[in-house]
């Protein structure tokens, strides 16, 4: 995970598959008959969702694993992928409002999709800044293992309450029907290009972000170590 | 030779970047007194509640009946008495109320009776419907030995022991403790200044810049101390 | 068992001595009826719907404030070190501290539900019968999200601030079930008509009872 040559490899292909995607996008797929050039946000929206969500379910089992293994590395890895999941997060409901102004006439509504997201920000948003009003403590870590296996579980109910609220966001992907809204086959492989493109950037910035945090950790242990040791040198004989 | 009631191996403690314990190796039997004496904020304290499983150490080990006190069963907690600088004591209870609570937590067999003989012991008998809003800091330390001496452990991990209290406080307190010792409990206590106890054989220890260190003759700790506090350490 | 009776009674005990919680929980139930009284206007004073609503803000608040209570109780003189100390288990604490946030909250919804009727015209009649089961569903549910979460915003700083922040998204499903089973049932609709949201008050309650239960330990112990 921490291999400088992966990590570089993985930003170069970032950017590769960025610029195909962009080209894909604004070149290639034909726009959607109805919704007109509104509709290509669609193609950001979606691969924004899944990296946001597969985020968040990182983030619980990495806290499984770190109040099972006790290891650091464990909670490093949590905190990257919420902070990372976190901009995602944002980034979707941004990108899903512009659209939603033209085709739903409104920024935002409370549809069960929309306010399921709008939740699970705001949960996350709880365990960042719980994360930001405290040291990086042994007892933190533990802290945010714990909200992090939770809202997950919550997040289940939360589906289903909202749903039975209301909704009226649009099945996209596969309907009832098992009919798509994607006739063009075009349409279907700048989708596969765009989550392609976007799980690279994800998996870059949250690698990058994860040896960080896993170097201010061995910086920490390091550090209590020269301090032991000057105590040592110190010491009377 | 019986094992140890408390071990530690290489125990080490910072807080951030402060070391507070370092290479501390202590080896306690069952039926002995140890002081340790030291200075405000030379981790004492910590060491006890590392002992009691309230804190875990940054490196080492820290055994006590054998078992590493991070993770202590229940069953070996509850050989374990702590008395330290916070007394634990609900301030809305009456003393009486407060001991029958630990009692009932420690399962013992009648928890009334034990409070009863406890606040006897510790000169509470007439304060017992009291609440300990109402106590004397010396009240409330006195109240605190009984609460941490109620189970009878077979370790009893005393910080401070007679801060705030007078003569008549001290007395009771030490003749506690040379009681626990007499029936065979391990006694590890934190004091400022060097104990005496009637009748019972202490080791002393010393923990000076993170180490702890063993003093055969009480008279030379006290001169230590005496002339590094005339050099304002 | 016998440290969960312990620790219940003696939570009990201190709340009957000075009965700050349920008297605080109580006024702050009824502020929140009577802020959203004024909010809504007269107009909408007399629908089901915003007396259900403003129902469950009340039990919301009142809910944090008891659950940050029931934890409040071992903060003084370090006592819940000498519940970790002791031979109680963590989980049986957890489950003695989540019955005395339900008990408190209990209380207060009490409280609660006779000023809603009062405050928003309603009747004393069958649908207040229909409305306990509802209620003690979203209880129970709220306190145990709160008992546990209470215990990690307790120990860290400006926690009292992050509890609702932390509890409220997470208690978001049982809060949408419950305001509309309530709504329904002060209407006057028959029970088997919000089966479906009963039903997901029920999974919320047994996962976060169960989730607490397990996680307890590694909230309040250590360090």
């Amino acid at each position: 995970m921490n291999n400088p040559t992966i990590r570089n490899w993985l930003g170069f292909s970032t950017l590769a598959l960025m610029l195909a995607s962009l080209f894909m996008v604004f070149d290639y797929v034909p726009p959607d008959a109805e919704m007109g050039i509104a509709q290509l946000i669609f193609y950001f929206h979606v691969p924004l969702a899944w990296v946001a969500f597969a985020s968040f379910g990182l983030v619980a089992i990495a806290g499984i694993f770190y109040l099972w293994l006790g290891d650091q590395l464990w909670d490093d890895l949590g905190y990257a992928a919420a902070e990372t999941g976190m901009v995602f997060c944002t980034l979707m409901i941004v990108a899903g409002s512009i659209w939603a102004k033209p085709i739903w006439g409104t920024w935002w509504t409370w549809d069960s999709r929309l306010t399921m997201t709008f939740i699970l920000w705001l949960m996350y948003g709880g365990y960042l800044m719980l994360r930001a009003s405290a040291d990086d403590t042994p007892q933190v870590a533990r802290f945010g293992a714990v909200i992090g296996i939770v809202a997950a579980l919550d997040v289940p109910i939360v589906i289903v309450s909202v749903r039975m609220w209301r909704t009226i966001h649009p099945a996209v992907l596969v309907t009832k029907q098992g009919t798509h809204g994607l006739e063009d086959p075009r349409m279907i492989w700048t989708l596969m290009v765009c989550l392609a493109a976007f799980t690279a950037l994800w998996a870059w910035l949250l690698m990058l972000r994860f040896t960080q945090l896993r170097t201010r950790s061995r910086m920490g242990r390091l550090s209590s170590r020269i301090a032991f040791a000057t105590a040592a040198a110190s010491d009377p004989k | 030779m019986s094992a140890p009631v408390v071990e530690t191996r290489s125990l080490a403690k910072a807080y951030g970047l402060a070391p507070v314990l370092r290479e501390v190796q202590l080896r306690l039997l069952a039926g002995t007194g140890a002081f340790i004496v030291g200075g405000n904020g030379a981790g004492k304290s910590t060491l006890l509640r590392i002992l009691a499983g309230l804190e875990a150490p940054s490196a080492g080990h820290a055994l006590v009946f054998g078992q590493d006190t991070r993770r202590l069963a229940a069953r070996y907690r509850r050989r374990i008495g702590l008395m330290a600088h916070q007394s634990f004591l609900y301030p809305n209870l009456t003393a009486r109320e407060n001991l029958e609570f630990y009692g009932e937590l420690y399962s013992l067999a009648d928890p009334r009776a034990s409070a009863h003989q406890w606040l006897g012991r510790v000169g509470l008998a007439d304060a017992a419907d009291i609440r300990v809003r109402a106590f004397s800091r010396g009240m409330e330390q006195r109240l605190s030995a009984a609460r941490a001496m109620l189970a009878e452990p077979a370790l009893l991990l005393l910080d401070e022991p007679f801060a705030s209290l007078d003569h008549d406080g001290a007395e009771i307190v030490a003749a506690l403790i040379r009681g626990a010792i007499e029936r065979g409990a391990c006694v590890l206590a934190t004091t400022h200044g060097i104990p005496e106890i009637d009748g019972v054989e202490l080791a002393v220890f010393e923990i000076s810049r993170g180490r702890l260190m063993q003093h055969a003759r009480k008279e030379e700790v006290r001169r230590g101390g005496r002339i590094r506090s005339l050099l304002g350490r | 068992m016998s440290g969960f009776a312990a620790v219940l009674r003696k939570d009990l005990r201190l709340e009957l001595r000075s009965g700050e919680s349920t008297l605080a929980l109580l006024a702050l139930s009824m502020l929140v009826l009577v802020v959203l009284v004024f909010a809504l206007g007269a107009a909408r004073v007399r629908s089901v719907d915003a007396a259900a609503g403003a129902l469950w803000v009340a039990m919301v608040f009142a809910g944090m404030l008891g659950a940050n209570r029931a934890l409040l109780a071992e903060r003084d003189n370090g006592a819940i070190r000498g519940l970790l100390l002791s031979p109680l288990d963590p989980s049986t604490l957890y489950a003695a501290k989540l019955c005395a946030a339900l008990i408190f909250m209990a209380v207060a919804e009490v409280g609660a539900v006779i000023l809603m009727v009062l405050f928003f015209n309603l009747d004393f009649d069958a649908s207040m019968a229909r409305l306990a089961p509802i209620l003690a569903l979203g209880a129970v549910g709220f306190s145990a999200l709160a008992t546990l979460l209470s215990a990690i915003t307790g120990r860290t700083r400006g926690g009292d601030m992050l509890l609702p922040i932390l509890a409220v998204p997470i208690f978001v499903p049982a809060l949408i079930a419950g305001v509309k089973a309530s709504a329904a049932a002060l209407a006057g609709a028959p029970f088997e008509s919000m089966g479906d949201w009963l039903k997901i008050m029920i999974a919320f309650d047994v996962l976060f009872v169960s989730a607490g239960y397990l996680l307890f330990e590694h909230v309040v112990g250590g360090d």
